[in-house]
């Protein structure tokens, strides 16, 4: 318990003291009363008994030593001794606790967010056992058949789930409302172990070819769109028109294994026969379910592995597609099973963005070290002015490294300080990011809530930075030998050089650093300029998209076509408007393959003879802005009964026809085994990015919608207008009601469209050019702190220098002189490495190379403009000192 | 500071303070002090620069126990008495010392 009494006492050291005063002045007492005793007078034996206690505060110290814990007691005074320090110079404390808040803030900000995507568990019963199981598809979804061949045939697994993406739309008609969904499999929630919040989950009994449609609310979806109402139960929930029976609600915190998306809703696989027909179950060519599971206790990985490479064969072999040619049944059956750890769920989010985030990492990590070597430098400044302090600690007796115990002891509160603003900076910047992840049609749902990796981490960055930046300038500042206290004020003529070149080299260290961060930065922000500026072969702005379902109109084949020619006629009559219908639009994340064959052309590969499509209607290429080159657009004679037609691309006609002038030529599209009728080429178009504006134009055939004999009961409306499209949607909204009463609509704006598919690199350009000025920035005050410090310490040189008739040009020349060393070592090292890490930064580019000569000299300008403001100021502040003066100071 | 010749004997003080409180029961600092100077017939003087300490360090290791109390004289004073524990470390100073003062005077016969 003696550890406790001690560590009590350093918390209340005013009792303590008290307790000792009273008790060391009773000896005192008795002390004079038995002198008094032996005849003294009272005053000789106060004196008498004072000089034989001798020094009260001394034995006081001493008896006090014994009942505190010494080292924590002193850590105390040291804490005490550096606020007391950062009082006297609030500006010193302020400049390097704003630059260590802003370089740990970042760090802390962007670690949250890569341990929110990348690192966190899920929350459900032991994620650390659960294995996600894939096949060969590249993005590690498989068919339904797959799926239940797996579940049916495997031993090794204590239970398995596969789920698949769903939106339900949540109104019956007019502008659509959308609930994030997913199609779980009966044993979902009893794999996972996640309970009931009320009511009951799913289970393999809801799971059956024919089920009642049920479906369970997300406790987040329930409290939003029920406000918790738990009477909801056993009542029914309109998905895409069709009622859903509520069997209850999941347990809070669960919102499904996909990180960074939050499912509103789970509903049975068996009940995409009520609404997404029967297809998604039955087929195995319709990819589109996760599967999830969880190995019985004992059995390794590995022997999952090896189980499932056995089980592989027979799984395929039982469903192997009909209609497919024997090299794509081959390839299809040649498939194999794998099993990887999936503790952190599935995640889109972390495949988009898991390198972009471990890229801003470094970026993140080298602004700190900026932020460091700044600190540091003012640590050094400072060790300076107070060498004779610590020269007088020296020579009266106290150790070195105590010294630098209590020096450290102030770095380590200025990082700590630091960290504390950077955590709340950062909790502040994780929310911006998650923002500018998400988009309009998702928003990005990720658990930021502080946990223990955030807390080590931020905790581990305080310490790390504040023994970098400490420890070298502690060390140095108790360096002096004690007899230069004695000097009294010996400041020499000229300061040498050399004591002050770690300073110097803190500085070409900060210029090299964030001139690697500006080009970093500049080669952001071209890819990203390149981008948004690329020639697409449509023209982004004032498009309005609308995604018109008219299924629960129950409209039937032709009558569905018919319906959607009355929508066009009546948004064409607005006015102002040009409109036409597409079933993809560009760069939306959907594509449309299919194998082309045509007179002439044997592909070398498979990929070779692979051209995308894309359904639309007359009127397209003129609303979307894409040229057409030759030929015709469609028009009313290219009805369903006339023979097939179709617009392609250059890239098209040039692949499969080898000349850009291939109107009246005919291709056929492969169907399984068999091929289509012949479709005439009536018209070759500009090439138009499709998938992403990052990738060329791939080869794009377009046929005409008025030809498709089973029509489908989506389209896209494309309306351009002369203004906003926002100001536009209203009438376009009353002018479809009017022609079907029952459509349900989705707007966007194309342009939004168009930019959310670069989000990726506009939150890279921004965050690095962000980053890069801050970095700049950073340096740029330690370089003027430096120089400005270097004139102060050179004013009597100076002084002479101009006595003996130095010109202040001379003088400005000098010092600019000694910064543009500084700098253009700097910027030299910078460079050097900027090339060599720059290769890492190719994946991430778009236009231009990761040596981009251009960028590079911008970023060399920028750096060497800004350094030569930095320099300036001091150089003309030592221009301007008066000889006189300097000299007399002396 | 010149050393006094009384000086008492480094690592000799917690078995004066032990055996004191054991003969004495409760007393105060000032009263150990005047005991050991009675009792060794003025041969020996304690240091307050050392008591204190060494009677901080005693409570703090669980050999002494101490509380406030009134003197005669109507004066608040910090009385300590010995523990269980203390009583064991005193034995084992005693045997201690006595093999050092046997030791130290086999030497000096010899000499």
């Amino acid at each position: 318990m003696a550890w406790y009494h001690r560590f009590s006492n350093v918390l209340r050291p005013r009792r303590l003291s008290r307790d000792l005063d009273r008790e060391l002045s009773f000896h005192v007492s008795e002390l004079v009363d038995e002198l008094v005793a032996r005849g003294m007078t009272d005053r000789d034996a106060f004196a008498e008994a004072r000089r034989r206690f001798g020094n009260f505060g001394m034995q006081k110290e001493r008896t006090r030593d014994v009942d505190t814990m010494a080292w924590l007691d002193s850590l105390g005074a040291d804490v005490r001794y550096a606020l007391r320090a950062m009082r006297r110079s609030p500006g010193f404390a302020a400049v390097a606790v704003l630059s260590l808040a802003l370089g740990i803030g970042a760090n802390t900000a962007i670690f949250g967010l890569i341990d929110a995507v990348m690192l966190r568990a899920l929350p459900v019963r032991n994620p650390g056992e659960l294995l996600r199981v894939t096949a060969e598809d590249q993005w590690g979804v498989v068919s339904n058949p797959v799926w239940e061949q797996v579940r049916d045939r495997q031993d090794v697994f204590s239970g398995a789930l596969a789920y698949g993406n769903a939106r339900f739309n949540l109104n019956a008609a007019g502008e659509a409302k959308f609930a994030t969904a997913a199609w779980v499999s009966g044993d979902y929630f009893s794999t996972l172990g996640v309970r009931a919040h009320a009511g009951r989950m799913l289970a393999k009994s809801d799971d059956y070819r024919g089920c009642a449609p049920v479906a369970v609310l997300s406790y987040a979806f329930w409290r939003a769109h029920y406000g918790g109402d738990p009477s909801v139960i056993g009542k029914t929930i309109a998905l895409d028109g069709h009622p859903f029976l509520i069997a209850g609600v999941s347990a809070s915190g669960f919102t499904g294994v996909d990180v960074g998306q939050s499912k509103d809703l789970f509903a049975p696989l068996c009940a995409t026969a009520v609404n997404g027909g029967s297809g998604m179950l039955e087929s195995p060519s319709s990819v589109w379910l996760f599967m999830i599971a969880r190995p019985k206790p004992g059995v390794s990985l590995d022997q999952v592995r090896a189980r499932l490479s056995t089980l592989a064969p027979a799984v395929f072999e039982a469903t192997v597609p009909r209609n497919r040619g024997t090299e794509s049944r081959s390839d299809y059956l040649r498939q194999t099973l794998r099993a990887t750890p999936a503790a952190n769920g599935i995640s889109q989010l972390r495949s988009d963005y898991g390198r972009a985030l471990v890229l801003l990492m470094v970026v993140v990590a080298l602004v700190l070290l900026i932020a460091c070597a700044n600190v540091a430098n003012l640590l050094l400044t400072r060790a300076t002015v107070r060498e004779r302090e610590i020269a007088i600690r020296l020579a009266i007796g106290a150790g070195r490294g105590r010294l630098i115990r209590q020096l450290l002891t102030e770095s380590l509160l200025l990082s700590a300080l630091g960290a504390v603003a950077g955590a709340l900076l950062a909790q502040w910047g994780s929310r911006l990011l998650v923002a500018m992840l998400s988009d309009t049609r998702s928003a990005v749902f990720l658990d930021l809530s502080p946990n223990v990796r955030l807390f080590a981490f931020t905790a581990l960055v305080a310490v790390a930075t504040g023994m970098m930046f400490g420890l070298v300038p502690a060390w140095r500042a108790t360096r002096a030998q004690p007899h230069t206290a004695m000097k009294g004020n010996s400041r020499g003529i000229t300061q040498g050089h050399s004591s002050f070149s770690l300073g110097r080299a803190l500085i070409i260290f900060q210029v090299a650093v964030s001139l690697v961060l500006v080009v970093g930065a500049g080669l952001m922000l071209g890819t990203f300029r390149r981008l948004t500026t690329v020639d697409a072969g449509f023209q982004r702005q004032g498009v309005l998209l609308v995604d018109a379902n008219i299924r629960n109109g129950e409209y039937k084949g032709p009558r569905r076509a018919e319906v959607f020619r009355e929508m066009l006629a009546r948004v064409r009559a607005l006015p102002g408007v040009k409109a036409a219908v597409s079933n993809v639009t560009p760069v939306s994340g959907s594509a449309w393959t299919d194998d082309v064959v045509a007179d002439g052309f044997t592909p070398k590969t498979r990929e070779d003879g692979v051209a995308f499509f894309n359904q639309v209607g007359d009127g397209y290429f003129e609303t979307m802005g894409t040229r057409l080159l030759a030929g015709r657009d469609f028009g009313p004679r290219d009805a369903l009964t006339a023979p097939a037609v179709a617009i392609v691309n250059e890239s098209m006609a040039r692949r499969f026809f080898a000349t850009t002038n291939a109107v009246g030529k005919t291709f056929r599209v492969l169907q399984g085994q068999k091929t289509s009728a012949p479709i005439e080429i009536v018209g070759i178009v500009e090439d138009a990015k499709y998938k992403s504006l990052r990738d060329p134009a791939p080869p794009t055939a377009y046929l005409a919608v008025s030809q498709d004999s089973t029509p489908s009961a989506y389209l896209t409306f494309d309306v351009r207008a002369g203004g906003s499209t926002a100001a536009i949607a209203p009438a376009v909204r009353n002018a479809m009601l009017a022609a079907s009463p029952t459509v349900s609509l989705t707007f966007a704006s194309f342009a939004e469209q168009v930019d959310e598919s670069v989000a990726r690199e506009r939150l890279l350009a921004t965050l690095s050019t962000f980053f890069g000025g801050l970095a700049l920035l950073l340096a740029t005050i330690g370089l003027y702190g430096v120089m400005s410090y270097s004139v102060a310490r050179r004013r009597n040189e100076i002084g002479i220098r101009m006595a003996l008739g130095a010109a202040r040009t001379r003088v400005v020349r000098m010092v600019l002189g000694e910064v543009a060393m500084l700098v253009g070592i700097g910027v030299a090292l910078g460079l050097a490495f900027a090339l060599a890490s720059s290769r890492l930064l190719a994946v991430f580019l778009f236009g231009l190379a990761p040596n981009d000569p251009v960028t590079i000299a911008g970023a060399i300008t920028i750096s060497v403009l800004v350094a030569a403001v930095a320099g300036y100021l001091p150089a003309r502040r030592a221009s301007r000192v008066d000889p006189m003066l300097a000299l007399r100071e002396e | 500071m010149q050393k006094r010749k009384n000086d008492i004997l480094q690592g000799t003080l917690a078995l004066l303070v032990l055996k004191s409180l054991a003969a004495r029961g409760a007393l105060h600092g000032y009263a150990i002090t005047a005991h050991i100077h009675h009792v060794s017939a003025e041969l020996l003087r304690v240091e307050e620069g050392s008591l204190y300490p060494a009677l901080h360090r005693m409570e703090q290791d669980g050999w002494v126990r101490a509380s406030w109390g009134t003197t005669e004289k109507n004066r608040q004073a910090r009385y300590y008495s010995v523990t269980a524990d203390g009583k064991r470390q005193l034995a084992r100073e005693e045997e201690s010392w006595a093999r050092l003062r046997d030791g130290v005077q086999r030497v000096l016969r010899f000499a």
